[in-house]
């Protein structure tokens, strides 16, 4: 059963506003798909298991420097920046 | 009623890999911002990582240190939290299948502080808050961290201070990091909670975070402590939550807000592989580790006899002990070379970073030749005393300023000679010794010393003194 | 012959120019995008320099690669240097990319000429391409059609001829949908064949790259370029060997399985031309064996969890900060974030992250999110069983042709039913290839699937090629575009 508590719940773990008057028809929404969801529950219990698509494994890279991109390029698509870091600035 | 401290440490160290854990920028201290950056660091989309295998080298040499079990599979998680310095909004970390499981820090009093797990995570940016605008730089983001998590077996301040310090000692031994608190390399939050003395049940904890040195740690946990006991003993209840340590106050307040949901939804991450640990690349690893702290200081007490304080001061640090096993070689008494160390160099290293370092001018070598001229009988201590003050002035070797002349000692006749010459010259001495005043024997092995030119062994020379005159 | 080989020709011939070809493109997008708004961004004067290139290489007299000059698009999900790439997505406007996707650096190597980036569902999730900030994109045989999704801009630029192939991202089917609808080739290559190094994040498990093009053999080309195995995405194997030359082989005597659930619930007109598909192979020599696979009915659930929980964690970076949109008006950090994640996404996405971000958290993962794991091994288990009793699995792309415009209905349980027939092969990491296989009453193209082993391109490419051969007349062009 999903409340409308857990809708608002989930809403802020994902940083998402969910105004008012939409937290009904959402809650709504999200239980039809939970329901939908929840025709798992009628599969056949497995352990089977799944670890990663092609049971790969140690796949590393070596400890070795590569040259860093210039601060402008990192920069370069930040909505605000200022000292040559990113910014959040306050508007209040 | 007395009240029973209860601690867990959750200590975070920065590895000194050359690069980050998930791309080839560098780990570098500091540089400007968002200098140390690259795709993968920043979090653009569509990237991903790949993990450095020297972090997991560090990871498992630094779970071997403090005997933890490594892990034959282990894999890497999501932890989602939105929160400005974390690039990706979730950090690459582990919860389901760690590296290293169990393991243990021994503290002084015999006590062994159980480890939980040990996992491998990538560090966050760094945010600068300035009238109310915040600053982001990734520099730190992505440098490997290891977190060690201990159970709750901390029961007093004291043990707290030397479970971080031990922490720190191993952990610089192996080599991993460097693990400074004022830089942030090495970070640790606290659980804490308190329970009448005696009880088995765990109270309430809270978490503290935000301290930068031990000092700090042992404030906040006795302002914390204090603070859950009043509030027991008051009739109220802790309430379980995170605190902040501020530094100016030396008080504790929430870090809650409204906006932090906790709730990590942690979940392997599809961008990375299982990690298998073969066992010989384990045995490998532990092949590669130096002699441990505490096996260094259980061998100076009781393979060289020295005191327990003497042994911890000189394992203290990986440079200082590596000096001492060097200016041991081959000489009669270790506790010499100790003594030489503790009494004189280290009044030349005076600050723990000069300690840590450990550059003095003389050589372990040099100091080797010059304890094996006193074991040989060749000079007396007082001589080797000034030398080795010389040496340390110059670098220059003991040979630089003892001649043939002052070398040789002197033997049983000519001490025989040098007794009783003193004996003649110091009538008062001999007969104030006579009296009863046993210090007055002082003046008289000194004149022994003195026409010997400090070659003459004063302990013989006091016995053979007292046995001329009584 | 394929657009590609005759495309090379021309060009080795001298029939034509790189650079004439490519103007030629240029103006149908033109004279069509308006209609087919299959493109989000031209880029004519990237591509013009690349022609350029070419046509200076073969002017040298030097010898130039099958892909080489070959007029081209990709998804607007996959990173290209200096060129704003969007997801369709309010939420990553103005972002232009510091970095190639891998896929994009090996085209770039071999001189592929991009001529603009295309249509998608924002962030790649919808079957209609209908969920794209800048609007859906047309069928190009009705335009009061839908593309499909979500790599429907691709697919409308390659029906119509407006690119001569393009790279599109299949999840849950989002190559082979849109290729089904607009009655062209797409392949869904196994994961881990093509690197996702570049390609923007929605399920990093179920994501794979893969051409769409005009024919099979165009497939197979362009598959054999990008399957390359890749140190920037640890997941990344490459490819088991070429596919291409392998197109002709016999297919006398492979076993070509249909399982019933496959062929449930599926409309008529669909399931009759797979079978009728079916027939042709028989014809060529292949046995057709049935078999039940009783577990698929769990696939779309076990899908829509995985794909939202992992969704929901990559999209958690856009936050106003490093990249894309960021709100005009806000209060704090947690006030700005919330905001501009509220207005820079659409319905969907923020629908697929809540429900990601449910199954993920406290109390509900284990029912949730680690039972559609469990399950995940036991659909691959299932797949593996299946595949010691056949080499190709056939089966219909998607249970019906394209549906009109704005007739998406609203109800999103109903749209994901769409994706029935698609999403076992990613839940697998199985290679699937969509091709024509007829027209319905209306027109409309049919697409039928073959699905291989893990690694088995070649397999299905091959059994693909021959029934292309056989049924050359389910490849249909449409009225748009260049014909060459």
């Amino acid at each position: 059963m999903v409340t409308r508590e857990d809708v608002e719940n989930i809403a802020l773990l994902s940083k998402l506003f969910v105004p008012e008057e939409e937290l009904d028809s959402l809650t709504q929404s999200m239980q039809d798909i939970i329901n939908f969801a929840d025709e798992i529950n009628n599969a056949p219990a497995s352990d089977e298991g799944f670890d990663n698509i092609n049971n790969l494994s140690n796949v590393f890279r070596e400890d070795v420097v590569v040259p860093s991109y210039p601060s402008e390029e990192i920069l370069k698509n930040a909505p605000e920046q200022g000292e040559d870091h990113f910014l959040v600035r306050n508007r209040a | 009623m007395k009240y029973e401290l209860v601690a867990g440490f959750e200590t975070h160290i920065e590895l000194q890999t050359k690069t980050k854990i998930f791309c080839g920028c560098t780990t570098q201290f500091g540089g400007e911002p968002n200098t140390h950056c690259c795709p993968v660091c920043i979090g653009l989309p569509g990237t991903l990582p790949v993990l450095n295998r020297e972090v997991v080298r560090y990871a498992i040499k630094a779970g071997l240190a403090v005997h933890g079990e490594i892990a034959e599979v282990a894999k890497m998680d999501r932890k989602n939290y939105c929160y400005p310095d974390l690039a990706k909004a979730y950090q690459i970390s582990q919860l389901y299948a760690p590296l290293i499981i169990g393991g243990y820090v021994e503290l002084s009093n015999g006590r062994k502080i159980r480890l939980h797990h040990i996992h491998i995570e990538e560090d966050a940016g760094k945010l600068i808050h300035q009238h109310g605008d915040t600053y982001v730089d990734y520099n730190r983001g992505g440098v490997p961290l290891i977190e060690i998590v201990s159970e709750p077996d901390i029961r007093s301040i004291d043990e707290a201070k030397e479970y971080v310090e031990k922490l720190q000692q191993v952990m610089r031994y192996i080599g991993i990091s460097d693990c400074k608190m004022q830089e942030g390399s090495m970070r640790c939050d606290v659980n804490i909670s308190v329970r009448p003395a005696g009880s088995e049940k765990l109270g309430t904890r809270t978490e503290i975070k935000n301290m930068n040195s031990i000092t700090n740690i042992a404030k906040a946990m006795e302002y914390e402590f204090e603070r859950q006991t009043d509030l027991i003993e008051s009739g109220g209840a802790v309430v379980q939550e995170t605190l902040r340590y501020d530094d100016a106050t030396g008080t504790t307040s929430s870090m809650r807000s409204k906006e932090d949901a906790h709730d990590y939804r942690y979940f392997r991450d599809p961008d990375l592989v299982t990690i298998n640990v073969s066992r010989e690349e384990v045995e490998a690893l532990r092949a590669e580790l130096p002699e441990l702290p505490a096996d260094k200081c259980r061998r100076y007490i009781g393979e060289f006899g020295l005191p327990e304080k003497d042994a911890q001061l000189l394992t203290k640090y990986r440079a200082i002990s590596e000096y001492f096993d060097k200016a041991c070689e081959g000489v009669k008494s270790a506790k010499t070379v100790a003594n030489f160390i503790i009494g004189q160099i280290f009044r030349r290293t005076e600050t723990e970073s000069d300690k840590e370092v450990f550059a003095v001018a003389t050589t372990p070598e040099q100091l080797n030749e010059l304890v094996k001229l006193l074991d040989s009988g060749k000079i007396r201590n007082n001589l080797a005393k000034s030398t080795l003050e010389k040496m340390l002035d110059s670098g220059k070797g003991a040979l630089e300023f003892i001649s043939e002349s002052d070398m040789g000692g002197v033997d049983e006749g000519a001490l025989l000679e040098l007794c009783k010459a003193a004996i003649e010259a110091n009538p008062k001495a001999v007969e104030d010794f006579k009296n009863g005043k046993e210090k007055a024997i002082k003046a008289l092995v000194g004149n022994v010393m003195k026409n010997s030119r400090g070659k003459a062994d004063a302990v013989a020379a006091e016995a053979k003194i007292k046995e001329l005159i009584s | 012959m394929g657009s590609i080989a005759k495309i090379h020709d021309m060009l080795v011939s001298k029939e034509c120019s790189c650079t004439e070809l490519t103007k030629r493109y240029l103006s149908e997008i033109e004279a069509s995008n308006g209609e087919l708004n299959a493109y989000v961004n031209v880029t004519g004067d990237e591509a013009l320099r690349a022609a350029k290139l070419v046509d200076d290489k073969i002017a040298a007299g030097e010898e130039i690669g099958m892909l080489e000059g070959v007029p081209m698009t990709l998804k607007d999900n996959m990173s290209t240097k200096g060129i704003e790439t969007t997801c369709c997505s309010k939420i990553l406007t103005g972002y232009k990319p510091i970095y190639d996707a891998t896929v994009w650096e090996l085209l770039k190597a071999q001189n592929a000429v991009m001529l603009g980036k295309t249509n998608m569902d924002e962030f790649a999730m919808g079957s209609s391409c209908e969920n794209s900030c800048f609007g859906g994109a047309a069928n190009p045989f009705d335009t009061n059609h839908v593309a499909g999704g979500s790599s429907g801009g691709v697919s409308s630029a390659v029906g119509a001829n407006i690119a001569a192939y393009g790279l599109g991202s299949d999840t849950g089917g989002s190559i082979r949908q849109p290729a089904s609808f607009c009655g062209v080739v797409g392949l869904k290559p196994t994961y881990g064949a093509v690197s996702r190094y570049g390609l923007i994040a929605y399920a990093s498990s179920l994501d794979q790259i893969g051409p769409i093009t005009k024919s099979v053999e165009d497939a197979a080309i362009v598959f054999d370029a990008i399957a390359k195995p890749d140190k920037r995405d640890s997941t990344s194997k490459g490819s088991a060997g070429e596919t291409y030359s392998q197109l002709s082989n016999d297919i006398k005597g492979m076993k070509i399985g249909i399982a019933r659930e496959y062929l449930d619930g599926v409309r008529d007109d669909v399931r009759e031309a797979v079978l009728e598909a079916a027939k042709v192979y028989e014809s060529l020599g292949a046995e057709i064996v049935y078999f039940d696979l009783p577990i698929l009915k769990f696939a779309l659930p076990v899908y829509y969890i995985i794909a939202c929980a992992e969704a929901s964690s990559n999209l958690g970076r856009y936050d106003g900060i490093r990249y894309g949109y960021k709100t005009e008006h806000y209060t704090g950090t947690h006030d700005m974030i919330c905001r501009t994640r509220s207005e820079g996404f659409g319905e969907e996405v923020k629908r697929r992250i809540l429900l990601g971000t449910y199954v993920l958290s406290a109390g509900y993962y284990d029912a949730y999110y680690k039972k559609a794991q469990n399950l995940r091994g036991t659909i691959i288990q299932a797949f593996n069983r299946a595949f010691e009793a056949c080499d190709v699995i056939l089966a219909p792309t998607v249970p019906m042709t394209a549906f009109e415009k704005g007739h998406a209905t609203s109800d999103p349980i109903e749209t994901y039913l769409t994706d029935i027939c698609t999403v076992p092969v990613n839940i697998a990491g199985l290679p699937g290839v969509s091709v024509p296989c007829g027209f319905n009453a209306k027109g409309m193209p049919i697409g039928m699937q073959l699905i291989g082993k893990s690694f088995g391109e070649a397999t299905i490419l091959n059994a693909a090629y021959q029934y292309q051969q056989a049924a050359p007349e389910k490849f249909m062009d449409t009225k748009w575009g260049v014909k060459l």
